[in-house]
């Protein structure tokens, strides 16, 4: 299962918030970019990004699982292709480590019980 | 045990009232991830089935969890079994498998925990996805018509019964909620 672009209506449904009452919060005109927000239709700034966390008190990275999930997967993809290219040239052993780190980092498992 | 983020599922839970729809997404194994009641006025069929349509397209749910119309203990009319089909074919068009689980099953699940009625029912689930809690409507008198709130309850126990291993997962969850009570 692929996560959603953002669980920002989950949360904001939880904090027991109207989409009125977030953009009053947020400091934005109508709730008409909330809905958008919430049905992925418009991408939230950096800074509404991160009014967003201190209103709902959730990691930017819960918030927009989705986005993370993607940010992340291409990340570790260009990692892996500088660490394969600088092994060739006997790069910096801590710089090698890093990209190695960054590779093996695995938010993609998680501790479940398996499906029947 | 590790398993990879994809073995999850994302349910849709879905049970139309006499003028809308109640609905749950449910991420296994308990997120809770959307839920609400959908009102219609005019065309409620269509209406219905165009706001399914919607959340399907939107949420991208791996299955859609119906009521089983076709068991022998179901008391739908027939508006609403056809509703129901509709739903599933609404599902299959989309590309999104359908699942239907009697009511029948849900009750039975209840009741071997002493949980006989669907007030009940809709308390533990309450007390266990308090986001629900402004839904739950006061205790049903015998002579007043069941609250459309209670669809949203319902949806959430097809899901939760639909999940994993169905109705033991129900009889479970609602033994662990009862301890608690």
């Amino acid at each position: 299962m692929k996560a959603l672009e953002n669980y920002l209506r989950m949360y904001r449904k939880r904090a027991g918030l109207t989409q009125s009452e977030l953009a009053y919060l947020l400091g934005v005109q109508s709730s008409g970019k909330i809905s958008r927000y919430e049905r992925f239709a418009r991408r939230p700034t950096l800074e509404t990004a991160l009014a967003f966390e201190v209103i709902l008190g959730v990691p930017i990275r819960d918030l927009f699982e989705g986005v993370n999930e993607d940010v992340e997967h291409e990340v570790k993809k260009r990692a892996r292709r500088l660490r394969r290219r600088l092994a060739q040239r006997q790069a910096h052993k801590r710089k090698l480590a890093v990209l190695a780190a960054i590779v093996s980092r695995s938010s993609d498992e998680v501790m479940y019980e398996p499906l029947r | 045990m590790k398993l990879r983020r994809y073995a999850r599922k994302r349910i849709l839970a879905v049970d139309p009232t006499h003028r809308g729809f109640g609905y749950v997404v449910l991420e296994e194994p308990d997120r809770l991830v959307d839920w609400g009641l959908c009102l219609v006025r005019s065309r409620k069929e269509v209406a219905t089935l165009v706001r399914v349509r919607r959340l399907i397209r939107h949420l991208e749910p791996e299955v859609v969890v119906v009521e089983d119309t076709r068991h022998p203990g179901c008391r739908r009319g027939q508006r609403v079994r056809d509703l129901l089909d509709g739903i599933a074919a609404a599902a299959a068009e989309l590309g999104v498998a359908s699942s239907r689980i009697p009511a029948a099953e849900v009750r039975q699940s209840a009741a071997t925990i002493g949980v006989t009625n669907k007030d009940a029912v809709a308390k533990l689930l309450s007390a266990r996805f308090p986001e629900l809690e402004p839904l739950l409507p006061p205790r049903r008198k015998t002579w007043v018509s069941e609250d459309e709130r209670m669809a949203v309850f319902d949806s959430i126990a097809l899901a939760i019964a639909f999940s994993k291993v169905g109705a033991i997962t129900m009889i479970r969850t609602l033994t662990t909620l009862k301890r608690y009570e």
